[in-house]
């Protein structure tokens, strides 16, 4: 008996899990593996791939000598200690409140999402009018609070700040909505109870919606942190990686030695530095997740 | 009476910043939907104007004449349609096994499907193209949506929903002689309908959005998708803004439309409540 | 045993990928069964053209960006044209955009999928070139008694020659020039630029028709890689020297980068390089537009922009400084080293490139300038109007300068960005021009010496 239904359930989960691993293999783990191979080639992209020549490590200590690549890696780290806490903060606060019973809701829940199916290149040129130094917006309303507002996207200090600011403009209605449909499983009697007990809106908020949201929680840190470290359409599109380097990041260094340098094996060695970075960073947070994500309710 | 206050001001105070988190969301938006109306100097103007001097609704007629909009409307909607239904399905399947199906391993192997997010599309892409023309999949449709189907990012966010899925209510199921199909087919995915309905939107955008994969495995008109269209609009030496935002416009249409479709079933109470 | 089913199936996976890779192998050293895809159908054709010479047309694959942003229709009728003349011939062309044709296009190559012909810039021309992925057209020329090259206007022409072989044809090409407001020079009093200017005559003027009151421009030219190297070389400079060694950092250089700052900075006829309304896309078009700069470096591809301009407008060549010197941008079309219809394939290049009917379109549509050197062909776009001095187009390539790729072409994209990352840092005076053309010196003699 006990026997028959292993034998099921191994079943199942073949069953269940073929066809992903399948098109896993096939189209994701089997160009991995070539790009890996390619990694330690100085293809150029202009020679057929079967004619590849292998010049062992050279490409991986390029990654971390190559002045370009050594502080696109740099970047990519102030974008992402700029970027997640407060996506990841405010996101919660809007899920919350996009979640209350009001009227209006609807178009509320509209709005938010508005920004993330809008295109880059459509909202770039207003993004660069609100940033501009002289007539922005932005630095109107900082000149409002005794401010003055520097010349974002032509300042090596600042461009970068720019850039994480319109990124959680674009992705806030993202992770909100990921949130918000996270929050649709928890049961409203939890919050009557509290409010039995005479629970504050904040302790609720730590006590009830973050460990029952956890599990979508982490999934937002995690994708958020992948997604990250592959930070690119938004610096090529507002300032193509400058002013002097200032908004590089490792995919854009990806992008350009692939395609433009023609140095594919240093692309795919940098990608696989990148790849052994956000691994490790993975790793590490399904480590922590135990210690704080609730599956079990 | 104090309670009542209290609520009133919460709510007004609700409404306010959700309104201005609203106006800050949708400002460029407006902004570029004015733009698709604009000339082709207008549009880059500073300090911009809010509404166009005069509305030139030739401009979506003008994008006609640069790519067969048409088809290529067709052929992005055909494609993500079927992309996005392929995609639930295969996730869903899949994050069944990572949430409930236990087997030996099993942890590798999802650590295997995160682990293909976490390289940048840019170096496989050209190791997929040689798959494909292999595969003689190069230029057919099949070929566009092959890649878009197996999704880690699905498969994660899905698993993630179903472990919170108590255990107890699938062993009530087998107890009543469920099958494995049965179980995931008519309780798992009752249960995680808001996540799949979130998923939908996900598929659909990143089916609708993606540029680089046709750009590469497609060389015929009939097959081409609306971004490749829009990136035609774009000249060596210039781009007219106006098309480029009309283009945009009409792009922007059908994922909203997917949007609003799906938020339905972002509602409160439909899922645990009923159950527990 | 979580990472060993892990590692194997990396190990499957890779296995998996060797096992296509030899197979490939055996293919290509086998040969002619089916070494790529594309030319598949053409290979079968020219088999059958070799037994019986009654014959199915050939099938040529063309890869082009320029057609992009709406000549689509142009380069059809041109196709069109050439296959009614030539039955025998098909081409099957493709449109790319610009920003995405370098990626498009090696990645059909790295495939093993180039198309029989295809469109190339003179900075990439250099680098494919280079890379030994052109067919060397000298033999096909010299034997083509219909063909004479002085069709072609001899520098672009002669652009598209590498080491001495001709691998590819001069398609058409661009160029700035001085482009001025006429209102704006009559309201002041102030005298038409003309060839015999240089930059002090250019800084009078501009002083002159400045007026900050109404916020108009004296003379207006961007800051960026590209009309740097065109300014050092008005000024006697350039980037490399004869023998291909960078000279980036030299006096002449110096003084003409400190000129292209002080224009703005100093004598304030320029708008300041902090003034971040013209980092805006197009904004120096729209400041022209609106009457608000009296003379500007553009390119000639903006001329249908001002068609409508309220303000009466022309052209001049650009004032230089000990020399004259302007931008060429050649686009020309080569063929893959691989082709097997390399005849079907010339017979294209040349209607194409210099053909009447095909020139004739090109002109007419507004598409581009051909480099053609007859210049009746070209009174049809001479006498497209505004603006009344059109042949300063052609004038201007008396004195071009061509990007300077340098001796390896290959590293063109990242010589750019390493003086680019510098014009940067001295643009808002964070270091002196001096220290940042150095800094460029040693950027690129790393570079090259790679």
């Amino acid at each position: 008996m006990v026997g028959q239904r292993n034998w099921n359930r191994r079943m199942a989960a073949f069953v269940f899990l073929l066809p992903a691993v399948l098109g896993l293999i096939a189209f994701q783990l089997l160009p991995m593996a070539s790009s890996v191979v390619v990694s330690f080639s100085d293809w150029d992209l202009l020679s057929k791939w079967t004619d590849i020549h292998f010049i062992g490590w050279s490409n991986y200590a390029e990654v971390f000598t190559n002045e370009k690549s050594y502080m696109s890696i740099k970047n990519v780290f102030i974008f992402l200690i700029g970027y997640m806490p407060v996506i990841t903060v405010l996101g919660i606060f809007l899920a919350v409140l996009l979640n209350r019973n009001i009227r209006g809701m609807k178009l509320y829940r509209a709005a938010v999402f508005i920004p993330v199916i809008t295109s880059w290149v459509a909202v770039s040129i207003i993004w660069r009018w609100l940033l501009n130094g002289q007539s922005g917006v932005v630095n109107y309303l900082l000149s409002l609070a005794g401010i003055q507002g520097p010349i974002w996207l032509q300042s090596e200090h600042w461009a970068m700040v720019a850039i994480i600011f319109v990124s959680i403009w674009k992705d806030i209605g993202f992770v909100s909505i990921i949130l918000l449909a996270g929050l649709q499983d928890i049961s409203d009697d939890y919050y009557e109870a509290a409010n039995l007990d005479g629970a504050s809106a904040w302790s609720q908020l730590w006590r009830i919606t973050v460990p029952l949201l956890s599990p979508t929680l982490f999934f937002i840190v995690t994708i958020s942190l992948i997604n990250s470290f592959q930070v690119f359409d938004q610096v090529l599109i507002m300032t193509n990686g400058g002013p002097a380097g200032s908004t590089s990041t490792i995919v854009e260094q990806v992008y350009r030695n692939a395609f433009q340098y023609n140095k594919m094996g240093f692309a795919a060695a940098q990608s696989w530095v990148l790849f052994g970075i956000i691994f490790l960073v993975t790793i590490g947070m399904q480590r922590l997740q135990r210690r704080w994500v609730v599956y079990e309710r | 009476m104090k309670g009542r206050t209290m609520a009133a001001i919460r709510k007004g105070l609700t409404h306010l910043i959700l309104l201005a988190v609203s106006v800050m969301l949708v400002f460029p938006f407006v902004w570029m939907v004015s733009g698709a109306f604009k000339d082709s100097l207008e549009v880059v103007k500073m300090p911009p104007q809010l509404l166009p001097s005069h509305f030139r609704f030739e401009n979506f007629v003008q994008i006609g004449e640069f790519f067969p909009l048409y088809r290529f409307l067709l052929n992005s909607v055909g494609i993500a349609v079927v992309t996005t239904a392929l995609q639930l399905i295969v996730c869903a399947m899949a994050a069944y096994v990572f949430a409930k199906i236990a087997f030996r391993g099993r942890q590798g192997v999802f650590m295997l499907f995160l682990a293909t997010m976490m390289i940048p599309a840019q170096v496989t892409l050209v190791p997929l193209f040689i798959l494909f023309s292999h595969m003689h999949l190069l230029n057919t449709y099949a070929g566009l949506i092959l890649p878009g189907i197996f999704s880690a990012y699905g498969t994660f966010l899905l698993r993630q929903n179903m472990m919170t899925i108590p255990n107890e209510l699938l062993e009530a199921a087998f107890m009543d002689g469920a099958t494995y199909y049965r179980v995931f087919w008519s309780v798992m995915l009752p249960l995680v309908k808001p996540v799949l309905a979130a998923l939908s939107i996900f598929a659909f955008m990143s089916s609708w959005n993606s540029f680089l994969w046709p750009l590469i495995s497609t060389n015929s008109k009939e097959l081409m998708t609306l971004p490749l269209g829009l990136s035609m609009l774009q000249g060596k030496w210039s781009t007219d803004w106006n098309l480029l935002m009309a283009g945009n416009v009409i792009s922007f249409v059908p994922i909203f439309t997917v949007y609003l479709f799906a938020q339905r079933y972002f509602i409160k109470g439909m899922t645990m409540t009923g159950i527990k | 045993m979580v990472k060993q089913s892990g590692i194997l199936l990396l190990i499957a996976a890779m296995a998996v990928i060797s096992a296509c890779g030899s197979n490939n192998g055996n293919d290509s050293n086998g040969n002619s069964s089916s070494t790529n895809a594309s030319t598949n159908g053409s290979s079968d054709a020219s088999a059958n053209e070799s037994q019986e010479p009654a014959k199915d047309p050939v099938t040529i694959k063309y890869l082009t960006y320029t057609a992009n942003g709406g000549q689509e229709n142009t380069l059809k009728s041109m196709v069109e044209a050439f296959e009614a003349k030539n039955p025998d011939v098909k081409v099957d062309y493709e449109v790319v955009p610009y920003a995405d044709y370098d990626t498009k296009l090696t990645t059909l190559i790295s495939g093993g999928q180039a198309p029989d012909v295809y469109e190339l810039g003179y900075e990439n021309f250099r680098k494919y070139a280079g890379k030994d992925l052109l067919l060397d057209l000298t033999p096909i020329i010299s034997a083509d008694s219909s063909f004479d090259p002085s069709t072609y206007k001899k520098l672009a022409y002669d652009a598209f020659n590498y080491n001495g072989k001709q691998m590819g044809v001069t398609e058409s090409f661009s160029d700035v020039v001085l482009f001025y407001n006429k209102d704006l020079f009559d309201a002041k009093g102030v005298k038409y630029p003309d060839a015999s200017w240089t930059w002090k005559e250019e800084l009078d003027a501009a002083q002159k028709l400045a007026d900050p009151a109404n916020g108009v421009w004296g003379t207006y030219s961007p800051f960026q890689f590209y009309e740097f190297y065109k300014t050092i070389a008005q000024n006697g400079g350039g980037v490399f020297d004869a023998s291909g060694n960078p000279t980036i950092n030299s006096q002449a250089n110096i003084d003409a980068v400190q000129w292209m700052i002080d224009k703005a900075e100093k004598y304030k006829v320029s708008p300041a390089m902090n003034d971040d309304t013209f980092s805006q896309p197009d904004a120096d078009l729209n400041a022209f537009m609106s009457g608000k700069i009296a003379m500007a470096r553009f390119g000639i591809w903006n001329f249908s922009r001002f068609k409508d301009a309220k303000f009466k407008w022309d052209i001049a060549l650009e004032p230089g400084n000990t020399q004259k010197a302007h931008h060429f941008f050649a686009d020309g079309i080569v063929a893959s080293k691989d082709t097997k219809q390399a005849e079907a394939v010339w017979k294209f290049m040349k209607y194409f490139t210099s053909d009447a009917d095909s020139v004739n379109k090109r002109i007419a549509a507004g598409w581009s300038v051909p480099a053609v050197a007859d210049d009746a062909v070209l009174d049809a776009y001479y006498k497209q109007a505004p603006p009344e001095s059109k042949k300063v187009v052609i004038d201007a390539l008396d004195s071009l300068v061509l990007p300077p790729v340098g001796p390896k072409p290959e590293k063109w994209g990242e010589l750019q960005a390493a003086v680019t990352e510098q014009l940067d840092k001295a643009k808002f005076g964070k270091i002196s021009v001096k220290e940042a053309l150095d800094n460029a010196q040693k950027s690129v003699a790393d570079l090259l010496s790679k």
